[in-house]
């Protein structure tokens, strides 16, 4: 039985060209997404962490062509999406979503929650009136908030409230692919257990596919099928969640598992990474991580380790395997 | 009346710029600020003076040089004559009269007709001229920050430019070379005066550029126009609200200012035109220099307590 992929990456970079002096001349650029390739299957949950600055947020609007890519392909079910004109793209939206982070800033103060959720029906084409009063009806209870609220406005509503307005215009179109960019991350912990489920419950439903950005590792345990860990703009290692938290190989994923809060902390061994994420724009030779490993070894500095298949679904970069 | 009755009406084919509960929330906002309400009550007395005032009042034009100079009621000028025959002073008292209230000017028009006749220019020109100057101060700012790039860069160091020039001169310039005429002061004093709204609304509208609601709106496959529309201007509109209202007193001003150098409207009354009369004749009949600046200063002040209390009522961050 083969697995039908619905996004399919290849090779994406996205970098920003970094200018300066009076008459602006390039000095370089910010590696922001810097070859990644990555598989989401139907129905799958892929959990993508990484420090803040590593790239995760801006793979995900890459995905969505929110940025354009420097070069790469996107493969939304068998089509490249980084090919398609304008109209064609518009069309594709709908079944392609986002979620963002910060409640507060991802609803527009001025607008009706209603009136929010309703703009997506409206920019993709829904003509009458009555039907796309009651598919925003239909969809505010799907996000367990009562359709009365249709007039309200974003202010009077809680942050969890928020995302779950935010959650249900991202539905609007039956997406078939949502990127969940730490949905939760500005949420406290009780909501955020109630905005996980309601994903959950959404996807097993509705049948749809996360690509869910975290540096949360114990959320990212909890929701994912498969996890994938980036590290300066690439992907360092990438398995399936019980093999990966059960048998991590890249030292930088040891690191991050070793981080997580435990009831016995006497119990583990703790392994602090030195310094901060070297910058994008001038990352480290050979492996990028080599500054900030524990296990370099001396080939590290110099040759750029390969993204290997080292295990039947495990996906690693580094010399150590 | 329930927040909860409101109807359900469904549909958002026009943008929400203006909304009942918010609306509602902003005006208790303003109304803790006790001096912003009585520059709105002095605002509002002011709009009605002007609209309706001209229709009961007599002709401001109308002169009378039999009535020349009366004071205003409740005061009264000394006029000494010199007698030849008897070597004495010989005095008269001219008190104020209840059928010219607020006194008359050296040609004997009526100093209350003038003020409620200036009070319709005054407001018009404000209004008018501000209007023009943000519309064109929305127009470019949103446009600006929404290209971005080198169009953005264009259309600031136009702007600049516009800047530099010293306003009141190109005013005076402008009026001598076309004729003095209100339409003339309103359309140049519009045409000039966008440039720190275009600015203003340039930065509030960079910063909402990237917030998530936009990015949202690009993810659905929202137009160009849509998102100007629909979510960069309505988030523009308190600022745009409060930038009229703090510029409007300017606009008066500059009209006054113009009136008072002579280079007014002729054929209409303002208050710097009955300044400029006033100036005259100081020495012997102040109410005439006097009244029209209290107006002024009234008009100003107003405009600009309200401006303050309703930028404040629409700072969520200010406590008022």
């Amino acid at each position: 039985m083969k697995i039908q992929q619905i996004l399919e990456i290849k090779e994406l970079k996205k970098y920003y060209r970094v200018t300066s002096g009076l008459i602006p001349r390039p000095v370089g650029d910010i590696k922001a997404v810097d070859g990644v390739s990555l598989t989401i299957a139907e129905k799958e949950v892929l959990g993508l962490v990484g420090e803040s600055g590593c790239g995760k947020t801006t793979l995900g609007k890459t995905i969505l062509r929110l940025e354009e890519p420097t070069s790469g392909e996107i493969l939304f079910n068998g089509m490249d999406v980084v090919k398609l004109n304008k109209g064609d793209m518009r069309k594709l939206r709908g079944k392609l979503q986002i979620v963002f982070q910060d409640p507060d800033s991802s609803l527009d103060p001025r607008m009706t929650v209603g009136g929010s959720i309703e703009e997506a029906l409206v920019i993709q084409g829904i003509k009458s009136a009555g039907e796309r009063t009651e598919r925003v009806g239909a969809l505010m209870e799907k996000v367990g908030l009562e359709a009365g609220f249709y007039e309200r406005y974003p202010h009077e509503f809680s942050g969890g409230q928020k995302q779950r307005i935010g959650i249900a215009r991202a539905l609007a179109m039956d997406p078939e692919l949502v990127i969940a960019d730490e949905p939760v991350s500005a949420l406290d912990v009780s909501v955020q257990a109630q905005i996980l489920n309601l994903m959950m419950d959404i996807k097993d439903r509705d049948g749809l596919a996360y690509l869910f950005v975290s540096h949360d590792l114990s959320i990212v345990k909890y929701i994912s099928d498969r996890v994938a860990v980036m590290y300066l703009g690439r992907i360092v290692e990438m398995a399936e969640k019980h093999e990966f938290f059960k048998d991590p190989l890249h030292p930088y994923t040891e690191a991050l598992l070793s981080a997580i809060a435990s009831l016995r902390p006497a119990d583990k061994e703790k392994i602090l990474l030195k310094g901060d994420v070297p910058s994008p724009l001038n990352p480290p030779s050979g492996c990028h991580f080599h500054t900030r490993c524990h296990r370099m070894i001396a080939i590290c500095p110099e040759v750029d380790p390969a993204y290997r298949e080292v295990a039947p679904g495990h996906f690693v970069a580094c010399h150590l395997y | 009346m329930s927040e909860e009755k409101i109807s359900r009406r469904g549909m958002i084919k026009k943008p929400v710029y203006i909304n009942r509960r918010l609306v509602r929330y902003y005006w208790d906002r303003l109304k803790k600020n006790k001096l912003s309400l009585a520059g709105l009550g002095f605002i509002v007395f002011l709009a009605l003076l002007g609209i309706f005032g001209p229709f009961l009042a007599a002709d401001p034009q109308h002169v009378d040089f039999d009535i020349k100079n009366l004071p205003p009621l409740g005061f009264s000028t000394q006029e000494s004559i010199y007698d030849i025959k008897t070597n004495t002073f010989a005095t008269t008292v001219n008190p104020g009269r209840p059928d010219h209230p607020l006194g008359t000017d050296s040609k004997g028009r009526d100093m209350l007709s003038m003020l409620i006749s200036g009070s319709r220019i005054s407001l018009l020109v404000g209004l008018l001229a501000t209007g023009i100057a943000l519309f064109l101060g929305t127009f470019l700012g949103v446009l600006s920050a929404y290209l971005g790039g080198w169009a953005d860069n264009l259309l600031m160091r136009f702007t600049d430019v516009m800047m530099t020039f010293p306003f009141f001169l190109l005013l005076v310039l402008i009026v001598f070379i076309f004729g003095p005429s209100l339409t003339i002061i309103v359309i140049v004093i519009g045409l000039t005066g966008w440039t720190g709204a275009a600015r203003l609304i340039r930065s509030e509208a960079l910063s909402l550029r990237t917030r998530d609601f936009i990015t949202a709106s690009k993810a659905l496959g929202a137009s160009d126009n849509r998102i100007i529309f629909n979510h960069l201007i309505p988030n523009v509109a308190s600022l745009i609200i409060v930038m009229a209202t703090l510029s409007i007193p300017g606009v008066i001003m500059a009209e006054a200012a113009l009136s008072f150098i002579g280079m007014g409207d002729p054929m209409s009354t303002s208050w710097g035109t009955i300044l400029n009369t006033g100036q005259h004749s100081l020495d012997t009949a102040w109410w005439v220099a006097v009244e029209p600046g209290i107006m002024l200063f009234l008009t100003v002040l107003s405009f600009n307590f309200f401006g303050d209390g309703l930028r404040d009522a629409f700072d969520p961050k200010a406590s008022v």
